[in-house]
């Protein structure tokens, strides 16, 4: 079995170069609870490049402006239309900034107006490796111990052929998961192991 | 009588009340004290008190079975009074399971926490001091509300076996909330010291001034996790909850961030960055406090947190004798150990950054890894290429204390600090810290 590599996804629009150190803790969760083997080494791919075709899982977030060029928008849509997995994240986890309000629209113009849908919270993707009863576990940017919280309580997903395409998080898993890996161990739970269910569904669904 | 009772005044009352016990054991815990304060609101003085209070708390047991009332009239019919109420509920009680003996006589360093300066400051002391700082935020337009309080007094413990501990002490704190007139910009300042002579108001408020001239227009930036220059002022509130859960009992019961899975706590663990030393210390000079604690044990030098290392845990008296170690008493006192950096030097080195001068309300999300929440207030400023840019808008933040010491970039110079939540004062040095949580803005200013 060739080794899991991690590949982000580069696009012209926006900012795509966020949370630089989340993959090396979600790397590291794949080698601590399976035996997937992994290559340590993140990789950035553009989008209108073909390379984009060889990953088998892309990630893909920022905080401003998503508006694909037409090379870039085709090839979004043919990665996922044959079978690739793109988890994306919001950075703003705001379901009304501009990451999420262009990203969606992108996802309109690119698969048309229904496509981006709420995943219910018993989907396969909550049980694929970690048991999540509850659905997407939530973030310290939601819970922050006071009457503002902002917890998105569903994931959204563009389905093909009953397999997720996209999966879409308002979450910022990515700043979440975004830490010294040294500090992993004084977390009560280790926060990226719903990461490991998104890689392992990539993979296996 | 006087309030504030001389060392042998004190050791001779406490020997009269003693003489009227009849349990098999007895305590005697007296305090007095006397204080004053004065309050400012939109520019002029809105009140100006005083308080005298005296306390004698007496602790009786028969066996395992303990009473403890308690009197503020200090007369010897009272005296006696007291002693035969705890007496009489000490006979009611039910055994107390966890009941300790009251200890033998202890020998205590010297620590110096009382100074004639403080105790000699009366109503016209604090009227010209804060006089000082209305004239600075009157002159320019700005709106002053402000507390500035001093306290003398003595606390002193006598029991059956002997022990008889005496600590005076002085203290004075000034805080002050200075708002721009569009209520758009605010500054704060809190100061504590033992010597009132080291308190200088009009300095203070032009640091308040400053920051509350700077923080207008304050602009949003989005949440995330940033580098933070933390003024001690914002360091001490998430500082204390470490230090207030340094007890070996909850650690060992798996209560707090110091307990370990397998039932034991994390004593001799590295758990922040080995540049971290924390201790304590009644002798001091800038942090001065009672060499005896609560219940009469002798506080020397601790150290809690050594090169990273945790050293020492609080055992109680029960729980020491439960786990076969030596008790190990709360303090009085906490130092965070400083560098060498200046405020400036830190700002200077920073090439994308946010000050935070306060953080307020502070409250507790995950007592297991001390996820502590809570708000920025008045003055937080973006920092870019070493210099201060302009101010922000208020953030919440979501950061443990402990992870925040493990992502530490460089200590300042320790200073003597008041928390904003808990009135303590410990000596903390700013720092810079990697990686900082805020998770939400907040409209407050």
């Amino acid at each position: 079995m060739k080794p899991f590599f991690f590949t982000r996804i580069q696009y012209t629009s926006g900012n795509w170069d966020t949370d630089q150190r989340m993959p090396s803790n979600l790397l590291h969760s794949l080698v601590e609870y399976t035996t997937i083997p992994v290559d340590e080494k993140e990789k950035i791919v553009q989008l209108s490049s073909n390379e984009i075709f060889k990953s088998p899982f892309c990630y893909l977030s920022g905080h401003k402006l998503v508006e694909f060029s037409s090379q870039e928008r085709d090839h979004f849509k043919r990665y996922v239309q044959n079978g690739g997995f793109v988890f994306v994240d919001d950075c703003n986890h705001d379901i009304d900034g501009l990451f999420a309000k262009s990203f969606e629209q992108e996802m309109e113009r690119t698969f048309g107006p229904k496509a981006l849908q709420k995943i219910p919270n018993n989907h396969a993707i909550y049980h694929s490796f970690f048991k999540f009863e509850e659905g997407p576990p939530t973030t310290t940017f939601e819970l922050n111990g006071w009457g503002d919280d902002l917890v998105h309580d569903y994931l959204k997903a563009i389905t093909i052929n009953g397999r997720i395409g996209v999966l879409y998080s308002n979450k910022d898993y990515g700043c979440e998961w975004d830490y010294d890996f040294r500090n992993k161990r004084f977390l009560a739970v280790d926060n990226t192991r719903f990461g490991v269910n998104i890689v392992v569904y990539a993979l296996t669904a | 009588m006087s309030i504030i009772l001389s060392e042998s005044e004190a050791k001779a009352l406490c020997q009269k009340v003693l003489s009227y016990s009849k349990a098999d054991e007895c305590e005697i815990n007296i305090l007095g004290e006397e204080r004053g304060n004065l309050r400012y609101a939109r520019n002029e003085v809105s009140t100006s008190g005083s308080l005298i209070n005296q306390n004698l708390q007496v602790q009786s047991s028969f066996g395992k079975r303990v009473g403890i009332a308690t009197i503020d009239e200090f007369s010897d019919e009272s005296f006696e009074k007291v002693v035969r109420r705890s007496e009489e509920l000490a006979r009611l009680a039910p055994e107390n399971p966890e009941f300790v003996s009251v200890l033998e006589p202890q020998t205590y360093v010297k620590s110096s926490g009382f100074f004639e300066s403080t105790a000699g400051i009366n109503p016209d002391k604090r009227a010209d001091a804060v006089a000082k700082s209305l004239e600075l935020s009157r002159a320019q337009n700005l709106t002053a509300a402000g507390f500035l309080d001093n306290q003398k007094g003595y606390s002193a413990m006598m029991n059956s076996k002997g022990l008889f501990a005496y600590y005076p002490s002085t203290s004075v704190n000034f805080s002050l909330t200075v708002r721009t007139p569009d209520g758009k910009g605010s500054g704060y300042i809190a100061k504590g010291y033992s010597d009132v002579n080291k308190l200088d108001t009009a300095a203070a408020t032009r640091i308040a001034i400053q920051k509350s001239l700077g923080s207008v227009e304050a602009k949003a930036l989005e949440p995330g996790k940033y580098t933070v220059i933390l003024e001690p002022t914002a360091a001490a509130v998430l500082l204390e909850n470490i230090f207030f859960n340094f007890d070996a009992r909850s650690a060992d019961e798996g209560r707090s961030f110091l307990s370990k899975p397998d039932g034991k706590s994390k004593i001799g663990e590295k758990i922040v960055d080995e540049r971290v030393n924390i201790y304590s210390d009644p002798t001091n000079p800038d942090l001065p406090a009672s060499p005896w604690a609560g219940d009469g044990q002798a506080i020397d030098k601790i150290n809690w947190i050594e090169k990273g290392v945790v050293k020492n845990l609080i055992y109680s008296r029960f729980w020491a004798q439960k786990n076969n170690v030596k008790p190990v008493p709360t303090p009085t006192n906490v130092i965070m150990e400083g560098g060498t950096a200046t405020m400036e030097e830190l700002i200077k080195s920073t090439k994308q950054g946010i000050l935070v001068t306060k953080l307020w309300y502070i409250r507790e999300v995950d007592p297991q890894t001390l996820l502590l929440t809570g708000l920025t207030r008045d003055g937080t400023f973006y920092i870019e290429n070493g210099v201060i840019k302009h101010p922000i808008k208020n953030f919440r933040f979501n950061e443990s204390p402990v992870i925040m010491l493990n992502n530490l970039e460089t200590l300042g110079k320790s200073e003597r600090v008041v928390s904003t939540e808990s009135n303590q004062n410990y000596l903390i040095p700013p720092m810079k810290i990697r990686e900082f949580t805020f998770s939400s803005l907040s409209d407050a200013v």
